[in-house]
């Protein structure tokens, strides 16, 4: 009896875990992560396994493994995790075929951007306030109290903003949002939910692919690209140098730059990596962006952050 | 002394490997990852070099001191709501006393952080209630009383079923004892019933502490908004914001787990300074009083406590799954039954994922019932001092957060020289659910085992029973109520565990909480909380089918059950 129960656990085990060609894992969104895993196997008959989290717990995960790594590609939404993982020397090189028009600063050795997020100011056309068009207008009267931002301890995207405003003395903008009574409301999600309902009318430095697929489904919020500038927060791709399949994972990175796996990119509201996929919405090439040179380190600009809104 | 009560050493090392494996290796791995910061990859270098860094943190001092004030402010209002009602529903006739409990069991159904998500729509500026009303309760809402009492709300049930329980055993018998002599109603209820519920109230009063400085849902949803952060708002930041720090997330999740065990001495020492053995043969006849002119009171008491801790939270849930979108609000024209159409669509992810928690959480609930009968029974009928080690490692994951638990449970089982691991099966998920969920079926066996007399099983023994016999025949039967109590939470609870499962869960693998979390990451609120309102649904209804069908076959035998 107990022979039998070992074999049966044992056979379990052995089908559930049974591997997979190449073991994905990727930050949200979860229905693109599905689309381009469903399209990647359909193309090359190579299987795929995905685990679906927050960058976060994507990182955590990885760390918690590192001594038995179990994934060959990894998809974060912060650009940080692949500049440090390359200084750690855990990244393959790999330089796909497809990747030729992704502009260089989307690119390093190890890692290449699936797509791209712009930062925008998150609006509620409903909430009875003007359509703001940069972000000092959320520190006038019309907005007191009615604005939300995510933490950027929290959100990749809004701490490359607030280290974008260090780097060009406009830390102001920020000083004059607290005073007119703006609150940190931890990461994306959590600062965009009282502006969809009503209680707040924008959300400042919020994530331009959720809120338009919001808009999409029908919630009274717009994307407003400010007028001085943004930054954008680009996902990187990259192959782990520990992947026992290191093949299959490039004809993954291939496949996810291909005009298909792009596509699929775009379908999520995300801006495309390469340059020569054309989409209906505003590309990398119409934004203007804000420089990050000369930008403390990242303890520096949190510290600075809590010292305005603390 | 030997009354024959020491129970079986077959029972004790069942209980000793059971504890070893499901918690003590995890907790183990946890303890040498705050030492040793690059374990994760298998070096020992450095030791000490992060863990004395974190514990200098000056943050720490505070982070500490809200929490110790959030556990005992949520003790307080849980003890407020559930003292009286478990009193009220065990000493007297209650009109509709079943379809209170059926409705108190459900606030353990409702996921704390959807719970919280329910209490923020409803109450923020142009919410629900203001939508409805015009009252905006907001500065309620979003304040550290406020998190006490939806916290209170969202964990009094534990207290009023063990303490209803609890009264019921005691009955009416000892307090008319005193009647006689002369002691009027309250006085008799203080003198003498109280006290004797001692045991269950310290128990229960013990996991509601646990749980509310183990929470971290609420904390994150409502705290953060008001700079109100806690040891595991701590450790979950830490643990999700880069650069990731599992060393740091380890010595604060230390920190947590000497604040529990300190209430967990506490808990031991007021139960040890008296003696509350009360059933010492066959169940009594029960019979309860009449309310009399209480009666419209009370019952409207009951209605008005229901209504806060489960009415409003679930019309939350609902009004949200029934929004086509969230900036419609509440107009007819915005309600519909779309989300529930996409989430219950034929080979959805959702009806795949509702399959495996509902799986997962009732092989769950057998185990860890199972588990933590047999750990009470070695801890409070066993001797020696093994006894106390198992009693503190079945309370210690109640104070350790789920994500900490899973990272340990990853360190220990991702090794690359174990030759064959449950890591990225789904019994990865089983391991963290009974290690997280085990402090409730031993916290709910102890107090019963402590009103349990020794002479029973001495009988038995000296009937010719052997020890085994004796617990299979006469104590777990007696302890049954209590247990399946116990089972039905931890089902429920396992149906929706969230943030242990975000980090084990092997690829591919999907449960009802992850895929609620998956749909609120994507914007759409609606469909996640079409999830929340079903999953809520079912395992409501899967449990009281149980106990109904228990009740029939066993004639109303087992107490407890009616």
């Amino acid at each position: 009896m107990r022979n039998l129960i070992l074999a049966l656990t044992a056979g379990l085990m052995a089908t559930t875990a049974a591997h997979a060609d190449i073991t994905v894992y990727s930050a949200g969104p979860g229905s693109l992560a599905k689309n381009l895993i469903k399209g990647f196997t359909a193309k090359t008959g190579i299987k795929a396994n995905l685990f679906q989290a927050t960058t976060g717990k994507v990182m955590a995960r990885l760390e918690a493994e590192s001594a038995n790594p179990v994934a060959d590609v990894v998809v974060s939404a912060s650009w940080g995790t692949a500049t440090d993982f390359e200084a750690k020397g855990l990244l393959l090189p790999y330089a796909s075929p497809n990747a030729e028009t992704v502009p260089d600063f989307l690119k390093t050795k190890g890692a290449v951007a699936q797509g791209v997020a712009g930062i925008i100011i998150g609006w509620n056309s409903k909430s009875g306030t003007p359509k703001p068009a940069d972000w000092s207008d959320l520190a006038k009267p019309e907005y007191k109290d009615l604005v939300t931002l995510p933490d950027p301890a929290a959100s990749g995207g809004t701490y490359t903003l607030v280290e974008a405003f260090t780097a060009n003395g406009m830390t102001d903008v920020l000083e004059g949002l607290k005073a007119n009574g703006a609150i940190v409301a931890g990461a994306n999600k959590a600062a965009l939910n009282p502006v969809l309902q009503g209680a707040k009318a924008a959300v400042f430095a919020g994530v331009d692919y959720i809120t338009m697929g919001a808009a999409a489904k029908g919630e009274s919020v717009e994307a407003i690209f400010p007028t001085s500038g943004t930054v954008v927060a680009p996902r990187p791709m990259m192959i782990l140098k520990s992947s026992k399949q290191q093949e299959e994972a490039k004809k993954f990175i291939d496949y996810v730059l291909s005009a298909e796996g792009q596509n699929e990119v775009a379908k999520v509201y995300l801006m495309p990596s390469r340059t020569d996929i054309k989409v209906d919405r505003p590309l990398i090439g119409d934004l203007k962006l804000l420089s990050k040179d000369g930008a403390p380190s990242r303890e520096d600009v949190l510290a600075g952050f809590k010292g305005i809104f603390n | 002394m030997t009354t024959g009560a020491e129970g079986s050493a077959l029972l004790r090392w069942i209980a000793t490997i059971g504890l070893m494996v499901i918690v003590a290796i995890p907790v183990l791995f946890i303890v040498i990852q705050a030492i040793f910061p690059n374990i994760g990859s298998g070096s020992f270098a450095a030791p000490f070099s992060l863990f004395l860094k974190t514990l200098a943190d000056p943050e720490l001092i505070g982070l500490g001191r809200n929490t110790l004030f959030l556990g005992v402010g949520t003790l307080f209002c849980a003890a407020l709501l559930a003292v009286p009602l478990a009193a009220l529903r065990a000493l007297y006739r209650i009109p509709g006393a079943l379809i209170w409990d059926a409705i108190l069991l459900i606030p353990f159904m409702i996921p704390p952080y959807i719970a919280a998500l329910g209490w923020i729509m409803t109450l923020q500026p142009r919410g629900y209630l203001e939508q409805l009303t015009g009252i905006n309760l907001a500065p309620l809402l979003f304040s550290v009383p406020g998190i006490m009492i939806i916290m209170g709300l969202n964990t009094f049930s534990v207290v009023y079923f063990v303490l209803s329980r609890t009264f019921e055993t005691i009955g009416a018998r000892y307090s008319d004892v005193g009647r006689v002599f002369g002691a009027g109603q309250w006085r008799s209820f203080w003198r003498i019933t109280f006290p004797l519920a001692m045991p269950g109230l310290a128990a229960s009063l013990l996991l509601v502490f646990a749980m509310s400085i183990e929470e971290y849902g609420t904390p994150a949803a409502l705290g953060r908004r008001i700079g109100f952060e806690v040891l595991v708002t701590g450790i979950e930041n830490r643990i999700s914001e880069w650069p990731i720090d599992l060393p740091g997330a380890a010595t604060l999740s230390l920190v947590l787990v000497l604040l529990a065990l300190a209430a967990f001495m506490v808990q031991r020492w007021l139960l040890t300074r008296r003696d509350y053995r009360i059933v010492g043969g066959k169940p009594q006849a029960n019979d309860k009083r009449d309310l009399g002119v209480w009666r419209w009171p009370v019952t409207l008491w009951f209605a008005f406590v229901a209504f806060l801790a489960t009415g409003l939270p679930i019309l939350a849930i609902l009004a949200t799954a029934l929004s086509r979108t969230i900036s419609g609000g509440l107009a007819l024209s915005n309600l519909g039954l779309d989300n529930f159409q996409q989430l219950l669509g034929v080979g959805s992810d959702g009806l795949v994922a509702l399959g495996n928690s509902l799986a997962l959480g009732a092989v769950t609930a057998l185990f860890a019932g199972l588990l933590g009968a047999i750990t009470a029974y070695s801890v409070v009928k066993g001797r020696g001092r093994l006894r106390i080690v198992l009693d503190g490692l079945s309370i210690t994951p109640n104070a350790l957060p789920g994500v900490v638990v899973a990272v340990g449970i990853i360190l220990a089982w991702n090794q690359p020289w174990l030759p064959i691991t449950p890591y990225n099966t789904p019994f990865i998920l089983l391991l963290a659910y009974i290690c997280i969920l085990l402090p409730q079926p031993v916290r709910y066996a102890t107090a019963s085992l402590h009103q349990l007399g020794d002479n029973l099983e001495a009988a038995a023994r000296v009937s010719g029973s052997g020890p085994l016999r004796a617990f299979w025949r006469i104590i777990l039967p007696l302890i049954l109520p209590s247990m399946i109590t116990a089972m039905i939470l931890v089902f429920a609870v396992a149906s929706r565990e969230l943030v242990a499962s975000l980090l084990v869960a092997p690829v591919g693998f999907q449960t009802i909480a992850v895929f609620i979390w998956q749909q609120f990451d994507q914007g759409s609120m609606g469909l996640g909380m079409a999830m929340a309102f079903s999953a809520v649904v079912i395992t409501t209804l899967i449990p009281l089918a149980l106990i109904s069908l228990l009740k029939r076959l066993s004639h109303g035998n087992v107490a407890g059950l009616n």
